[in-house]
């Protein structure tokens, strides 16, 4: 009888351990009044949809709660199809090798920017170019026309699981592959802390993190929103809410997603720092 | 109104909960060897090796990009660069730390005036508890451009130029940061030891006419060397596990130091395995790329168990002189 006590009181104390994770881990499915929505994924599509949700919650509060991590795109994609959250965020494309049963709805679109230290006012870099400067080629400022700093050239990329480094592979350096050499990131956001820091650096990274840096025109467009809207820069990639399976218009999910599609306020937030689908 | 609990029912509550955190371990253990076996099996002992052409990185993206069908997943890897970059931070940074830390504490016990001695304390133990991100800011912030604007020159840059860049981000700078990191645990375990020695000891050696430094040296000091030991090996643990800090300020390259390159050695990049398993958690969803991070992960788990087996044996002839420890 003691032992059944014992093992009794050992078992609860691991269930009440256990309880915090599987509420949090479980998407909003609760049958409580007020539904969570839970996002994690993509650090590019990160800073968007904070703005997003604060402007819904305003609007909305007490009907929804919201949960966000980071982790980047293929995070997002993993735990949406785990079921771990109920939007995965992705800023790369459906890949082939993607779990099936996912709808991936497209949100925004976004600018990836060539950057340089503001001590290196690089006015324009050729497609040419950008892949012998990030395949190591071109390994000296001296031979890149238009640069105002000398030396060597310090490459800054992002982690193979980004899904920047996604886009950048597709949209900028197609067959050509990364220096080895490259210092590779986990954030945009290190990438932008390392190219201010550094005289000799390049990095690329969404638009809404080149503040304090030299954004260079790419193939003669200037990286901005005003290009990337008209469909001029080259460089520009779709943001996702990637959710398992088709989601119902009532939802607290569908209305959600719904919102950031449609909405005339949500398209003017994301027109702040992004490109509005419509 | 209820009993107290028995000893014998306190017993076995207590009990279960402990096999619970074995079970945890050993759990946890065979997880993380199930999901790292194909990446050790396909490489065998090549595993740690160097990489053969290309760069550990060029590798890791390889792996990563594998063809979704499981028959052409990719796993060729030679993890050694990672690995020497994970044994020359820890190694730097212990034996830098362990220096600097029989001094602070020897300092702290014996030297320190009342007052500087109850400031010390707390704020080495306060230092202890500074969660390693903050050390990571204050690096990329402030000692990684330092480093890259003043200690490193045009021609040091150029002399290395197709083989690594330099820009700051280094070994030395995550050595320093590491070492500040590990000392105030070190501190506060040996002062405690030192304080332990009984006092006669140091007064039979005080009165045989040695000064107090002396005594220090050849008394208490050895008395405290299990103490010193664990210190070690709590210290080392925690160096070999460090990700975040690394991952911020050591470079984000897996690229193996060279001593033969001189002075450059020490601004050169490198990435140690548990930075390297932060960069990459992000590709854990891509099969065989996160059975790879499990197969960092393992080594870290086998290291971490032999660094307690050598704490353990480097213990043992020592115990007769002390009681600390």
């Amino acid at each position: 009888m003691r032992t059944r006590m014992g093992m009794a009181c050992a078992l609860s104390g691991l269930a009440i351990a256990l309880v915090p994770t599987a509420a949090s881990a479980r998407p909003a499915a609760s049958a409580a009044s007020k539904s969570v929505i839970t996002l994690s994924g993509s650090t590019s599509v990160a800073p968007l949809a904070v703005k997003l949700i604060k402007t819904y919650l305003r609007k909305n509060s007490g009907k929804v709660g919201f949960k966000l991590a980071q982790g980047g795109s293929d995070i997002g994609v993993a735990d949406v199809a785990a079921g771990r959250v109920s939007i995965g965020d992705s800023s790369r494309d459906a890949k082939p090798s993607d779990p099936g049963g996912l709808v991936f709805h497209k949100i925004a679109r976004d600018a990836i920017c060539l950057a340089t230290n503001p001590a290196n006012k690089v006015g324009n870099l050729s497609q040419g170019q950008v892949q012998d400067i990030f395949s190591g080629k071109i390994r000296d400022w001296g031979q890149v026309p238009g640069a105002t700093v000398g030396g060597p050239i310090d490459l800054v990329v992002r982690t193979p699981a980004s899904g920047t480094q996604d886009a950048f592979q597709k949209l900028f350096l197609s067959s050509a592959k990364v220096f080895s050499s490259a210092a590779a990131k986990a954030s945009n956001g290190l990438v932008a802390a390392s190219v201010k820091t550094d005289k000799q650096a390049v990095g690329y990274l969404s638009y809404a993190f080149t503040s304090g840096l030299n954004d260079t025109a790419y193939q003669g467009v200037a990286c901005n929103l005003r290009t990337a809207k008209a469909g001029q820069y080259p460089g520009s990639r779709n943001f996702w809410m990637v959710t398992r399976g088709a989601v119902s218009r009532r939802s607290a999910v569908g209305k959600f997603i719904g919102w950031v599609q449609n909405n005339a306020q949500a398209q003017k937030i994301i027109s702040t720092e992004w490109v509005p689908l419509r | 109104m209820r009993s107290p609990w028995s000893d014998d029912r306190a017993e076995r509550v207590l009990g279960a909960v402990a096999s619970l955190v074995l079970i945890t371990i050993a759990g946890m253990v065979v997880f993380v060897f199930a999901k790292a076996w194909p990446s050790f099996a396909h490489n065998g002992l090549g595993w740690f090796g160097p990489p053969g052409h290309g760069s550990v990185d060029d590798q890791l993206t390889n792996i990563f990009n594998s063809p979704a069908d499981p028959r052409r997943y990719v796993y060729e890897l030679g993890a050694w660069p990672l690995l020497w970059g994970t044994l020359l931070t820890t190694v730097g940074a212990v034996a830098l730390g362990l220096a600097i830390s029989v001094l602070a504490a020897v300092f702290l016990v014996e030297f320190a005036p009342g007052p500087i001695r109850r400031v010390m304390q707390p704020v080495v133990r306060l230092l202890a508890a500074v969660p390693s991100v903050i050390y990571g800011l204050i690096g990329i912030l402030v000692l990684v451009p330092f480093v890259g604007n003043h200690l490193i020159s045009l021609e040091r840059k150029q002399s290395v130029l197709y083989v690594v860049q330099l820009s700051g981000s280094s070994l030395l700078v995550g050595v320093l940061i590491l070492t500040v990191m590990i000392v105030p645990i070190m501190v506060a375990i040996m002062a405690d030891a030192l304080y332990a020695v009984p006092r006669t000891w140091t007064e039979g050696a005080t009165a045989l006419g040695v000064n107090r430094w002396r005594a220090m040296w050849t008394v208490s000091l050895r008395a405290a060397r299990p103490a010193i030991i664990a210190a070690t090996v709590l210290a080392t643990a925690r160096a070999l596990g460090e990700a975040i800090m690394l991952s911020m300020v050591s470079g984000s390259q897996g690229f193996g130091p060279n001593p033969l390159d001189g002075l450059t050695f020490f601004l050169e990049p490198t990435r140690p395995l548990a930075a390297t398993i932060v960069d990459n958690a992000e590709g854990l969803s891509v099969k065989p790329f996160g059975q790879t991070i499990y197969a960092f992960a393992a080594v870290l788990l086998v290291s971490t168990f032999f660094l307690s087996l050598g704490g353990w044996a480097a213990k043992q002839p020592l115990k007769r002189y002390g009681t600390a420890g």
